[in-house]
Formats: C-alpha cells, structure tokens, sequence
C-alpha cells in the first residue's frame, strides 16, 4: 500500500500541480512582499527613534549656539569669528536660503525637515525668532556612526528569518493541506482500479480463448458479424485491463531494455488491432522505414496500444488510420474527432478523459507519458477540431 | 577769495564725489548716536534676508512710523521719528544697495 502511496502522490494532475504551484508563488511573493514591508516599517521606526535620541542633544546644542550668535550679533563687527564647537559643525541661512556661513560637510539642505538623516550625517534644522546676523535657519550637522543601523539590519536578519520560516513552514502544511483530498481520491481509485483488475482477469482470458477456438467457417454469416463485435470488444477490454495491470503491478518492475525492432512490433499491433478496426470500417495507411529503439518491449507495447486504440477509437467511421516511422520518429495520426488547443495540456493526465461517451478510465495516455518521459522520448501533438490528430513520437 | 573759491570747490567736489549713500543718509546720521551698521543689525534681526531687508528699509524711508521702526522706544523717544526722505526712486535704491553692501555680514564671518 505505501507503494502505491507514493505512486499517486507523484500522479497529481498536471492542471492541479499547475494550481498548486501557482498558490504557491502567489503565497511566496505575498509572504516576500509582507517582509519587506515589514522591515522597511521596523527600519523607519528605528531610524526615528535613533533621530529622537538625537534630537534632544542637538536641540540644546542649538540653543547653546543661537545664544552664541546673539553675542556675536551685538558685537558685529567687532568680532567676526563665527563660533565653533567641537561636538557638532553648523551653518546659518537667512529667510530666503541664502548661505550666510556654512561649516558643513553636506551642504545639501532639506529645510522642510526638522531633522533628517542624509548621506550619515545627521542635519538639525532650527528656526530662530531672533535674526541675528540674519539667521533664519540655524543648521547643526553631526556624523552618524551607523551602529543604530547595523543593530537594525541584524535584527531584521534575525527576525526576518524566523518569520521566514515559519510562514515557509505554514506554506507547506497549508500546500498539504490543499493537496490532501486531492491525493486522497486517486489514492481511492488506484486502489479500487486495482482490486477490480485482479477479479477481470480470468473472465476475460476466457472470453478471448473461446473466441479464438470458435469456428468461423461452419458460422452463418449473421453471426461471425456478432461474434466479430464481441471480439473487438473483448479486446478494447483487454486493453484496459492491461494498462490498468501495467499502472498497479507492472510499472514497478525493473526495465529489461533491449533494441526493438519496431518494424515488427507495429506489425503485429496492427494484426491485433485488425478486429477492432474493422469493426470501425477503418482502413489503415502505412508508411514504415526500418527503425530500431532501446527499451523495454512491455512498455513500447504499451505505448502503441494505447496510441493505436485512441486514433482507432476517436476515429469516425469509415476514416482512416495512419502510421509513419523514420529511425527517430514514430507517427500515428488518425481522421477523429480531434481536441482543443486548451485541453492539450492535460491530455496526458490521468483519469482524464475528452468523450464520456468513450468508456475507459482515461489511463492511457498518462502511461504514454509516463514511459515516454521514462526513455526521454518527445511527444508532438498536432490537433484539429474535427479533422483529426496526428501525435510524433520523438527519439 | 581764493582761499574761498578753493573751499567751496573742495566741499563741492567732496560732497559729489561721494556716492549716494554718503550723501544722503551718512551725513545726517552723523548726528545720532547709534551708528547705521547698528541699525543696519536690527534690520537683520528681525527681516533677515537680502531682500527682505531692502523692501523694509526702502518702505521705511519713505513712510517712517513709529510702530514699524526697529529702534527702540527710548530712542524714538528722545529722537523722534525721521521725515520721509525726498530723494528720487533711483537714489534711494543706490543707496539702500550700497548701505547693504557695506554692512551685510556674508563674506564678513570667518
Ligand atoms: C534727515 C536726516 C536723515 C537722513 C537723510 C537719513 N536718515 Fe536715517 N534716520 C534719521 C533719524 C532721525 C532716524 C531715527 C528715527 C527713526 O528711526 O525714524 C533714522 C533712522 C534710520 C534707520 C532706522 C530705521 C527704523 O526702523 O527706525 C535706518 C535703517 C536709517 N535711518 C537708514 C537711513 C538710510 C539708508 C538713509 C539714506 C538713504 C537715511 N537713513 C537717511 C535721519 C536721517
């Protein structure tokens, strides 16, 4: 059971995973986002909190310094050196910005704020009541040492991480829990499907057995018409019971890869099929090279079954089925029903199926792709609405 | 006479010489006991500016009133308030211009 456990843990739906990643990177460029918002809202406030501090020291020198001008205004011009402090440098403007006297290193100015960090240095602009000397603004310039900065950037490190982690680890059990009925419905079905395999296997190995040693020749013409109806449907049967067996049982054996000559191996497909297509009125066209390939015969079977039986199954009546091989490149095409460009995508997933009027399971080509993605072989889907499929294998 | 001749010459030469400023406002000036580059302060500290300061004075030159006058009230009251001036609108400029020049404090600090 934990075997096919995993199985269907790795057969999510293509279009669900397509979702799921996408919730995701909506829920990581949310949670980025949220971050940086964050950080950026810790950073100003800290940033504030380091200019309050020191606010309130350049406020008194600002007082310490407009008394010093007021001295040097009355004494003008007797006295005309501007007064210096060792604690701080600054400059005078008078009301129309003009410079009066400037010690500062950033002579850039923003006068509309108080106090403002610029370029580490930490400007104080103080308007006086008194003009002296002409002073309207007084500005006082201080070195910012960034150790205020270099704590906050740890600290946003520290707690940027753990909010990190802990929204990566509620993104997980969430992306958990968004899968979970999802994983747990075709772990459902996995499991039922191979039940019910196991019971189909003996009824059906007895129908084919019994057609096969049926006389044709003694038969009335009416009923080898039925007999050959109940035959092709005993083989779309066989089918699926093969690639239902192939998905539970088969899938987990070892490779016996070997060179296949596939000249010989689409010949006798197409002998089996040969019942199935007449009963369609298909005709087949083939167009066959000499070509070889390195794989397990089982899924190279399994492959051109389930592309045969879909061109030969989606085909209208009376139309044709076609098969081209080239070393490197194998053709089926068929004049079916054809799909739309928006379900291509997810042909390929399991359980998913274009016509509810075909039955099936809507397996098979999850298998192709399966055992295609396995050797590294391309697909090609060409489709047209109506007209008709043609799928390239690619090697 | 030439003694005379040469002082009205001398006295006529100096006083056209001069520039508008010492003209018209240094010479009456004289006479008051706080210095124009004192005056010149109390313009500075309450207009400030370049501009700010020359709108003012050229306004109060030509309406004085108490209530707008920098001087203090000691002053005015020993004083008086000045007579509007009756100088042409270029002179008076010329003047205010060169008043600033002398006593503005950029470029004086060191
Ligand atoms: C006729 C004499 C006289 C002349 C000429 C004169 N002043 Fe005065 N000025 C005074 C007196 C008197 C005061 C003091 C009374 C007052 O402030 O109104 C004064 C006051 C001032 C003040 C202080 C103003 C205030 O707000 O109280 C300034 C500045 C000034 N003068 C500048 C000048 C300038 C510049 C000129 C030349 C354009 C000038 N004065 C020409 C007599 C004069």
């Amino acid at each position: 059971m934990s075997v096919s456990k995993s199985r269907a843990t790795n057969s999510l739906l293509r279009s669900e995973r397509k979702s799921l990643i996408r919730f995701l990177q909506l829920y990581v460029g949310l949670v980025i986002l949220l971050l940086i918002a964050l950080a950026v809202i810790y950073y100003e406030a800290g940033k504030r909190f380091m200019l309050s501090e020191q606010r309130a020291d350049l406020n008194q020198y600002a007082y310490i310094q407009t008394k010093r001008l007021k001295a040097l205004h009355h004494y003008f011009d007797e006295r005309v050196t501007y007064p210096r402090d060792s604690r701080f440098r600054s400059a005078i403007f008078d009301n129309e910005y003009h410079e009066i006297f400037s010690l500062l290193k950033q002579p850039k100015i923003n006068f509309k704020q108080e106090i403002y960090l610029k370029d580490r240095k930490i400007h104080f602009v103080e308007t006086l009541d008194e003009f002296y000397l002409g002073t309207r603004y007084l500005v006082l310039e201080v070195d910012d040492d960034g150790v205020w900065s270099k704590l906050l950037w740890r600290n946003i490190l520290a707690y940027g991480g753990v909010i990190w982690l802990f929204f990566m680890g509620l993104g997980i059990f969430l992306a958990n829990r968004f899968v979970k009925p999802m994983r747990d419905s075709i772990m459902l079905l996995d499991r039922f499907i191979k039940d019910t395999t196991h019971e189909l296997n003996t009824p059906l190995a007895a129908i084919l057995a019994n057609i096969e040693i049926m006389d044709l020749s003694t038969m009335q013409e009416k009923n080898r018409r039925k007999l050959e109806r109940i035959n092709a449907a005993a083989i779309t049967v066989s089918l699926l019971y093969k690639d239902l067996t192939y998905l539970t049982l088969e899938q987990e054996h070892k490779n016996k890869d070997e060179w296949i000559d596939i000249v010989t191996l689409l010949e006798e497909r197409m002998d089996y099929f040969r019942v199935l297509s007449l009963s369609r009125e298909l005709s087949c066209q083939t167009d066959l090279e000499r070509a070889v390939i390195y794989m397990d015969q089982r899924k190279l079977i399994r492959v051109v079954d389930n592309l045969l039986s879909n061109a030969i199954k989606y085909n209208k009546r009376n139309g044709t089925v076609g098969i081209i091989l080239r070393q490197g490149s194998l053709t089926i095409w068929d004049t079916g029903i054809g799909i739309k460009e928006e379900q291509k995508e997810m042909m390929f997933d399991r359980y998913m199926r274009f016509e509810e009027s075909e039955g099936g399971f809507g397996v098979g080509l999850s298998i192709v792709k399966n055992i295609t993605d396995e050797y590294r072989i391309k697909i090609e889907v060409v489709s047209k609405l109506k007209e008709g499929t043609r799928i390239t294998l690619l090697w | 006479m030439v003694k005379i001749i040469i002082a009205v010459f001398t006295l006529t030469f100096f006083v056209w010489s001069d520039n508008a400023y010492e003209r018209h406002c240094v010479s009456c000036h004289r006479e008051l006991p706080t210095s124009l580059q004192r005056m010149f302060m109390y313009y500075l500290e309450i207009y400030s500016g370049e501009k700010s300061v020359k709108v003012a004075l050229k306004r109060y030159m030509r309406n004085p009133f108490r209530d707008v006058s920098v001087m203090p009230e000691l002053f005015l009251d020993t004083y008086g308030i000045k007579q509007p001036l009756k100088l042409d609108e270029r002179e008076l400029e010329e003047a205010i211009e060169i008043y600033w020049e002398t006593y503005q404090v950029h470029g004086r600090l060191k």
